[in-house]
């Protein structure tokens, strides 16, 4: 039986079915499952092999390097500072592209090239750290769940399967929408997409530190008096952590899409905070008279997410041998 | 068989218990007032707004409301009433046939398209149909539905009427019928798409590989039986079950395309109710998206066990 | 009133120059020879009405659109912006206090019965008592008695009728006023007053479900069937055929047609799908022009937006000066032009054009001169950093950050603007010292009178009780609207009001920043389509082309 893609839409990281671990008929196998196989450094040093003759791997890394250059330094590509009243003139609204300002103006004539530039930097951020937040909690969780088992394993499992059962988007609405204004809106998306984000990394950590810890190695550690701590952190973690890897590549280009999409909904970035989400919701209104201030955020969005999901892709090749 | 659906409903119980809780106390959180949120940019009739809340509970402490709301839905199928006294079920009966509407025509859209290709990327594995194939779903997960909703909206159905006079793709609202669902439908179904074009195509390839179709070629069956015969069937079953659970994910993630066309489903309704802090609306949309979750899953792991003989449930 | 979508989230009760004969007494009885056959009706946008069809809980312009179809108003307003009798035969007073309410005969109900002078009483009574939480509740508390009824949190009603209230025969009704009002006959026009007859309500004594849905009116039209709200796309509405006044000559048949977007109802019209669409918003409006030439209308629209300042709360912009420079900073010019696309015109003074009483460019502070303000606000020692709320529920974000911006750019100091999901968010964190800056503010008017642009924003008596947000405060100011209430006849009042304006322009305790304008158009399968001076369409003189 075939693995579904651990998905990633234009939303959150998308559900697995429920109940698989119910079912007694062998679950579908987690991605990179296989590892096991190997031992740990050769897995790595050949998928870094692997990884560095995919065309595809290479590009998307060109582009990330880009987009952190542009994050990191983003004068380095525009002369205009968009958080300057000055470089908007009103009356020079939904101007289109001259030489001067080569994406034109938005509704409220300013430069749409500066404001893309320096929208990377919150994209970027949003990305990054909702991905190192929800693989931390689904981690460790996962791994309490999975090497506990009985009780805890249970409780924990129907805990997730709550956040599971809501809808993403429709769950970091209400969340954006309740703490709004009250916290910086930043580390609001990257709270309100890790609470819904975690139980996927749970589900994958779990699964794989339940095949781990039948294993010989794990039981001989056991025998020689390891304790819980000791064997999760030195035996069961580095022979887990492939398919946790994958996952969190993957779904790094979902939150950025996810960010833009929590700042449509009025509930994402503020302004005067900069982010390509929000300056869709802004070119929204006008889109059909002005679709450029809308375009050209969406293409770096979409940019931006085709990277990081490349990258993903190319690592869950690289790590999945049964795929070679 | 029975046994093991009564228990799947049991366990579900605290599922959705948890997570209608979980919504009512942060719509509980949302901040404003609901009854001074009616009045506009007036300050409401403090003596009106006093009755009203009283009226709806909400002077009581959270537990109490969430009590009157969940032993409502349970004892009497009662989902309590918004603040103009309509009552919620009735409200959320017409929505949920608009996002019903969208989320089919998104799962035609992704069972006619998403296997189709699949099935012509497998038999062509390595040329470069596959390559050009595999390509494009690359580009169809990575494109959020924001953008290419505007985008096939502007191009289209705006841009193609303009160009050819007629109308073959209403940009918003529901009134030219199962038209109006052609365009959202397959934004909303993009990434769904892409997904089963791939796992189609693994899932052939996979099952073309097993014994069984080598023993049927050995047989001496023409291609063309081995593969409609032996292999497109046994490699159906990870594809029904995905379509089947994908059910519930398209009806939670519509609110963007809502959104962008207009469409009068509960995404956009979940959206107004938000902001007019309507709890029991609020939490019936979600009490019912979960529950939806929750069917699907187990109507996708019975399936399992229809299809695949050698599943069998406790 | 308020308004429930976007672009004209304030426009209320707009009120028309362009004004409407007012249904005649004399009016023929003709009408009804509509064209017979599979009459396709009349098909008119609104959004959702926010409550059920109640005339005395809808204070919104959706729901009140649909009313003043099934109902007739005691008075309408003719093209000089003055209350002329529909429904009342006469409106008299002596004193301003003592007001006499004669209806017309011969008006009945759509399940036949007479209109009697006690279904206004009976109306009114259930509006103001506030056990019923009737949202148009304040609108009675000139009246009498209102107390008694509305005594306010926390304490009961002593009884269900206003002292004030008087019904002297079947056609007569006595309205006693605490005090002496010379406008209260304006106010009669609206929604609020409209008359409830006795089967409205159930056995508890409370308006029924089913009246909400299905209202009997005595109006021109009569609702169809009972409307779900939520799930009903239109609500259909037919000529009543016993309404004695003017009925269109050639239709029978009402629908409005219930939109979530007025991007989308404008598609419809350009193809002819709907009919009249009173609520064109900015984004239409160029391609408007364009599509519907001599069918595209721009009329004033009664509806204030200004810039508030919280003068009770901050302490920064007591110094008039400050005031001054922040509004001689903001270009309405080119944001009404830019970002309204000429939905909304400048403002030039507190009172709107609509409304007899404005005087163009009374506001000087009003104009746009940069090197001036800057000069000013320095001088004055203006705040270096200040905020701009705004509700993030009303479309207002697009137009705040262009004043930010005028702001920031002209007088080089740091501006925030800060959302909040309501405008009652405002004025809470206003109220609990958690917000000190400035706010956006609108007012759409309750009824067409200078008056109500001064007393409910800026009087003494509005802090507590109004919408006195900023908490204004000026002896001066309050004598000289008291003396417009008291004169006695309403031109008398209005140049007391006017000079209460003055000492508004002087002191500017709010920045006015636009004025909105009505943008309608219709389809070209209807012609002679006015909008009366509450914004709402003149069914009887509406022609099927």
């Amino acid at each position: 039986m075939s693995n579904p893609t651990p998905s990633v839409g234009p939303g959150l990281p998308e559900t697995q079915s429920l109940a698989t671990d119910t079912v007694t008929a062998p679950a579908p196998p987690q991605p990179g499952k296989k590892a096991k196989d190997a031992k740990p450094a050769s897995l790595w040093s050949d998928a870094w092999y692997d990884l560095r003759r995919r065309p595809m791997f290479i590009m998307s890394v060109i582009i990330i390097l880009i987009l952190l250059v542009m994050s990191a330094f983003p004068w380095l590509f525009t002369s205009i500072d968009p958080f300057d009243a000055r470089s908007c003139d009103l009356s020079t609204a939904r101007q289109a592209p001259s030489a001067g300002h080569i994406f034109g103006k938005d509704n409220l004539g300013c430069d749409v090239y500066a404001k893309v530039i320096y929208g990377a930097r919150n994209s970027i951020i949003i990305g990054v750290f909702t991905t190192l937040v929800t693989t931390f909690i689904g981690s460790l969780l996962g791994m309490i769940a999975g090497f506990r088992s009985g009780v805890v394993d249970a409780v924990s499992s129907r805990f997730t399967e709550i956040f599971f059962a809501i809808p993403p988007i429709l769950g970091a609405l209400l969340i954006g929408a309740t703490f709004r204004g009250r916290i910086n809106s930043i580390i609001l998306v990257i709270a309100a997409l890790g609470v819904l984000g975690w139980p996927m990394t749970f589900r994958i950590m779990r699964a794989a530190v339940i095949t781990a810890k039948n294993q010989d190695f794990v039981l001989a550690a056991r025998a020689l008096g390891a304790g819980a701590g000791r064997i999760m952190l030195r035996h069961l973690l580095p022979n887990s952590l492939a398919p946790v890897i994958v996952v969190a590549t993957i779904n790094l280009g979902g939150y950025i899409a996810a960010e833009a999409a929590l700042s449509f909904l009025s509930v994402g970035v503020q302004s005067p905070d900069i982010s390509w989400g929000l300056m869709i919701a802004d070119a929204r209104t006008r889109f059909l008279e002005a679709p450029l201030p809308l375009f050209f955020p969406a293409a770096f969005l979409s940019v931006t997410v085709l990277a990081f999901i490349m990258m993903g892709d190319a690592v869950r090749d690289a790590l999945d041998p049964k795929l070679r | 068989m029975g046994r093991y659906v009564i228990r799947r409903l049991i366990q579900a119980i605290p599922v959705l218990i948890g997570a209608t809780l979980l919504i009512f106390v942060i719509v509980f959180a949302l901040p404003g007032d609901p009854i001074a949120a009616l009045f506009g940019d007036k300050r409401p009739d403090p003596a009106v707004a006093e009755v009203l809340r009283e009226q709806y509970h909400l002077n009581d402490p959270l537990l109490l409301q969430y009590w009157y709301y969940i032993s409502g839905v349970f004892l009497r199928l009662d989902f309590g009433v918004t603040f103009a006294d309509v009552p919620v079920s009735e409200l959320l009966l017409g929505k949920f046939q608009v996002t019903l509407n969208l989320a089919l025509m998104a799962l035609v859209m992704e069972a006619i398209i998403g296997v189709g290709l699949g099935l012509w990327a497998a038999l062509r594995r390595g040329k470069a149909t596959d390559t050009a194939i595999l390509a494009s779903t690359l580009l169809l997960i990575s494109v959020p539905t924001l953008v290419s909703g505007f985008v096939l909206q502007l191009i289209l159905g705006v841009k193609l009427k303009q160009w050819t006079g007629a109308d073959i793709f209403p940009v918003a609202g529901t009134s030219a019928g199962w038209r109006a669902y052609l365009l959202p439908g397959f934004v909303l179904a993009g990434t769904s798409i892409a997904y089963l074009t791939r796992l189609t195509r693994t899932s052939l390839a996979e099952t073309l590989r097993a014994d069984y179709i080598r023993t049927a070629t050995a047989k001496g069956l023409s291609r063309r039986r081995v593969i409609g015969r032996h292999g497109l069937r046994n490699a159906l079953i990870p594809l029904v079950t995905y379509l089947g659970a994908d059910l519930g994910n398209l009806m939670g993630g519509a609110v963007i395309t809502e959104s962008i066309f207009n469409l009068p489903g509960i995404g956009n309704q979940l959206f107004n109710s938000v902001y007019l802090r309507e709890q029991p609306v609020v939490v019936g949309i979600v009490t019912v998206l979960v529950l939806i979750y929750i069917l699907a899953n187990l109507v996708v792991d019975l399936l399992y066990a229809v299809l695949d003989p050698r599943i069998r449930y406790e | 009133m308020r308004v429930t979508k976007g672009a004209r989230i304030v426009a209320g009760t707009a009120l028309l120059a362009l004004a409407v004969a007012a249904c005649g007494s004399g009016a023929s009885d003709g009408g009804g020879t509509a064209a017979g056959g599979d009459e396709t009706p009349v098909r008119m946008e609104i959004g959702e009405p926010q409550e059920l069809l109640n005339p005395q809980n809808t204070t919104e312009t959706e729901g009140a659109e649909v009313l003043a179809a099934v109902f007739e108003p005691l008075v309408n307003y003719d093209e000089n912006k003055e209350p002329v009798e529909a429904a009342a035969e006469s409106i008299t007073t002596t004193d301003s206090k003592v007001w006499t309410i004669k209806l017309k005969s011969g008006y009945t109900w759509h399940d036949g019965k007479p209109v009697t002078a006690a279904d206004y009483a009976r109306a009114w009574n259930y509006a103001a008592n506030q056990d019923n939480a009737m949202s148009s509740s304040y609108f009675f508390g000139r009246i009498d008695g209102y107390e008694d009824v509305h005594p306010g949190e926390g304490k009961t009603p002593t009884t269900k009728e206003m002292k004030g209230l008087k019904v002297v025969d079947d056609l007569t009704l006595e309205v006693t006023l605490s005090a002496p009002f010379s406008q209260f006959k304006t106010m009669l026009g609206y929604t609020a007053f409209y008359p409830m007859p006795e089967v409205a309500l159930g056995a508890d004594g409370k308006i029924t479900q089913a009246y909400g849905e299905q209202p009997i009116g005595q109006g021109l039209f009569k609702v169809d069937k009972p409307y779900k709200k939520g799930t009903d796309q239109s609500i259909d509405l037919t000529v009543y055929d016993k309404f004695p006044g003017t009925k269109p000559t050639n239709w029978k048949k009402l629908q409005f047609k219930i939109y979530t977007s007025s991007e989308t109802a404008y598609n419809d019209l350009q193809a002819d799908n709907l009919d009249i669409h009173d609520s064109l918003p900015a984004s239409t409006i160029n391609s408007a022009k364009a599509a519907l030439g001599d069918r595209y209308f721009d009329e004033p629209d009664a509806a204030v937006g200004y810039i508030g300042v919280p003068l009770k709360y901050n302490p920064d912009f007591k110094n008039v000066d400050v005031r001054k420079a922040i509004s001689m900073a903001i270009d309405r010019e080119t944001i009404t032009e830019t970002v309204f696309s000429g939905t909304r015109s400048p403002a030039d003074d507190f009172i709107n054009p609509a409304i007899p009483g404005y005087r163009k460019g009374a506001c000087t502070a009003c104009t746009y001169n940069p090197a001036e303000a800057k000069k000013l606000y320095d001088s004055a020692g203006g705040p270096k950093s200040i905020e701009l709320g705004y509700n993030n529920d009303g479309g207002h974000k697009e137009w705040i950050e262009a004043v930010a911006n005028n702001l920031r750019a002209n007088l080089g100091i740091e501006v925030t603007p800060k959302p909040f999901e309501k405008f009652q968010g405002i004025l809470d964190a206003l109220d609990s010292k958690e917000y000190k800056g400035l706010f956006r503010m609108g007012w759409a008017i309750d009824y067409p009178s200078a008056e109500n642009y001064l007393t409910p924003i800026f009087g003494t008596g509005a802090i507590e009780t109004g919408s006195n947000y900023g908490g204004y405060s000026n002896k001066e100011f309050d004598e000289l609207v008291a003396k417009g209430d008291q004169a006695s006849t309403p031109e008398e009042g209005l140049q007391f009001y006017q000079q209460a304006d003055d000492i508004l322009l002087k002191d500017l305790p709010y920045i006015p920043i636009y004025f909105y304008r009505s943008n309608f158009g219709h389809s070209t399968k209807v012609k002679n389509v006015k909008l009366n001076l509450l914004n709402q369409v003149n069914w009887a003189e509406v022609e099927k082309a």
